[in-house]
C-alpha cells in the first residue's frame, strides 16, 4: 500500500514542534508512534500535507515521579509503560492497560500521547487514565494549558485539543492511603484486537478502610468516547464496599453506556459485559486499596 | 523532497536518499535488496515485516524510512555469523517450525527480542512475545517448541 505523499519535519524540541504546527495550521499532523496515523494514511482515510514527527524530542520520552505526581511524556512508548516498575507500583491499572494494547510490535512503537490523541473509543489507556483522574499537559505556540483527561474526548477521533496544539505530557497524582484501581478488557482475541468492552475502576477508602471516600468508574468501547459512569459512582460513594454493592454499581454502569452492535458483539452483550467488567475492576480496586496504607 | 539519511543495517552503514512516504520495509526490500522482512498486510497486523529497530521488534511497515535515520536495524539477514546460523534459526529448522516461511523471519526476530530480555521464558511469555506475528500455516506449536529449544 502506498502512503500518500507528504513533507516530513522532525523537530528536536516541543517548542519547535509547536511552531511548525502553528506555521502550517491545519495542513500538518503530529506523528507519534504511527501505528494509527500511518495505517489511516495507507487506507487513504487521511492525507495530510505535512507530518511533524515527535519521535526525536527527548523531553517527550521522560517518565518520572516528582512531588507525588507521575509525569509521563507523550512520547513514552506503551512498552515502556508496560515494563515500568514505577507504573506498576504507583498506578498499576495503567500498566494493565498498556500490556493489553495491540501486540508487542505495536507496543514498541505506539505512544501514550498517540493513544490519547487518536481518541479511539476502544483505546486501552484512556479508561485507566480517567479512573486515575489524569491531567493532560497541552502545548501550543500560544502557551501551555492543563485539562482533565475526561474532558478531552469529544467523539471518535475528536478531541478538545485546539488547532496546532500538542499533547506534551500526562500527569497523574499518585494515589495515597487506602486507594486502588483495576483495568480489564474483553476482546475476541487476546492480542491484536479491538476491544468489545474495556473498563477501569478507582476506589479510595477512608482511614479505617471501611467506607468508599472517592470513586471513579470509566468505560471504553461502549459510546462515542471513553466515558465515566456517574450512576455507578453515585451507588458507591459513601458506602461500605461489599459484593452486593458492587452488583448494584454494575447494574448502574450498564445503564450509563450506549454500545453499538457489530460483528464483535451485540449491543446487549456489550451492555452485559459492562456490568461484568465493572464488578470485576471494582473488586481489583478494592483488593489493592485494602492492601495499601 | 528526498531526505538523505544514514542508518546501520546488520552492522553495515548505508547512506540513502528516501522519499518521506517510503516505509522502512520498502527501503529494506527495494533499495537495499534485503527481502528477508516480508510484506504481508502492510498495516501492522501480521508481523511478517518485523525487524529490530535499536533492538526492539517493530512492524517495519509502520516506520518511515526517514524515522530510521541514525538508528540501528537488524533484519533476519543479520543473524547468521561466521560461526553459523543463530541458535533460533537452527532451532526453527530442527523443530520443523518453518513451513511456508513467510512468518519465520518475523517470528525469529520477535523471539530474539524476548530471549535478550528474558533468557529462559515460560510458554505464556513465548506466546505473548509472538502474539503480533501471524502464521497462516498455523504452525504455532512447532514455533513455540523451537523458541523453547533455543532458550535452553
Amino acid at each position: 500500500m502506498i502512503l500518500p505523499k507528504f513533507e516530513f519535519h522532525e523537530p528536536a524540541t516541543i517548542g519547535e514542534a509547536c511552531e511548525l504546527m502553528a506555521h502550517y495550521r491545519g495542513k500538518a499532523r503530529p506523528l507519534a508512534g504511527g501505528t494509527d496515523l500511518l495505517v489511516n494514511m495507507k487506507k487513504k482515510i487521511l492525507s495530510p500535507e505535512r507530518l511533524v514527527s515527535l519521535g526525536r524530542i527527548p523531553e517527550l520520552s521522560r517518565l518520572e515521579r516528582s512531588n507525588g505526581t507521575l509525569w509521563i511524556g507523550a512520547g513514552v512508548t506503551v512498552s515502556a509503560i508496560a515494563a515500568s516498575e514505577t507504573v506498576d507500583r504507583d498506578v498499576p491499572a495503567l500498566g494493565q492497560g498498556a500490556r493489553a494494547l495491540g501486540t508487542p510490535l505495536i507496543r514498541n512503537l505506539a505512544t501514550i500521547g498517540g493513544n490519547i490523541g487518536s481518541a479511539r473509543p476502544a483505546a486501552d489507556l484512556p479508561p485507566a487514565l480517567i479512573a486515575y483522574d489524569a491531567v493532560l499537559v497541552l502545548q501550543s505556540a500560544a502557551g501551555e494549558r492543563r485539562l482533565p483527561i475526561a474532558d478531552f474526548f469529544k467523539g471518535p477521533g475528536q478531541t478538545a485539543a485546539r488547532e496546532a496544539e500538542l499533547i506534551a505530557a500526562v500527569a497523574i497524582r499518585v494515589p495515597v492511603g487506602h486507594a486502588g484501581a483495576g483495568y480489564l478488557n474483553l476482546g475476541v482475541r487476546k492480542a491484536q484486537d479491538c476491544n468489545i468492552v474495556n473498563a477501569a475502576s478507582f476506589l479510595e477508602l477512608d482511614e479505617r478502610a471501611e467506607i468508599i471516600r472517592a470513586v471513579r468508574v470509566a468505560l471504553g468501547s461502549v459510546g462515542p468516547t471513553p466515558l465515566r459512569s456517574p450512576s455507578a459512582e453515585a451507588v458507591l460513594i459513601g458506602q461500605k464496599p461489599t459484593e452486593a454493592l458492587f452488583d448494584l454499581a454494575a447494574d448502574a454502569a450498564r445503564r450509563d453506556c450506549s454500545p453499538i452492535l457489530d460483528f464483535r458483539g451485540s449491543a446487549e452483550y456489550r451492555r452485559d459485559m459492562v456490568g461484568v467488567l465493572t464488578r470485576r475492576t471494582l473488586s481489583m480496586a478494592l483488593a489493592e486499596a485494602r492492601s495499601r496504607n | 523532497m528526498k531526505h538523505l539519511i544514514r542508518l546501520t543495517v546488520n552492522d553495515r552503514d548505508y547512506e540513502v536518499a528516501v522519499e518521506p512516504n517510503t516505509s522502512l520495509v520498502d527501503l529494506l526490500r527495494t533499495q537495499l535488496g534485503l527481502t528477508g522482512a516480508k510484506k504481508g498486510c502492510d498495516l501492522g497486523d501480521c508481523g511478517a515485516c518485523t525487524v529490530l529497530l535499536d533492538g526492539r521488534a517493530v512492524n517495519s511497515c509502520l516506520v518511515l524510512a526517514v524515522q530510521a535515520a541514525g538508528r540501528t536495524v537488524q533484519t533476519i539477514e543479520g543473524l547468521e555469523t561466521a560461526h553459523g546460523l543463530h541458535p533460533l534459526q537452527q532451532a526453527f529448522i530442527e523443530k520443523g517450525a518453518i513451513q511456508c516461511g513467510f512468518c519465520s523471519s518475523g517470528m525469529i526476530l520477535s523471539a530474539k527480542e524476548l530471549l535478550e530480555k528474558t533468557p529462559h521464558p515460560g510458554e505464556p511469555e513465548i506466546r505473548r512475545a509472538i502474539s503480533g506475528n501471524l502464521c497462516r500455516c498455523t504452525g504455532y506449536q512447532k514455533i513455540i517448541e523451537a523458541i523453547k529449544d533455543a532458550a535452553r
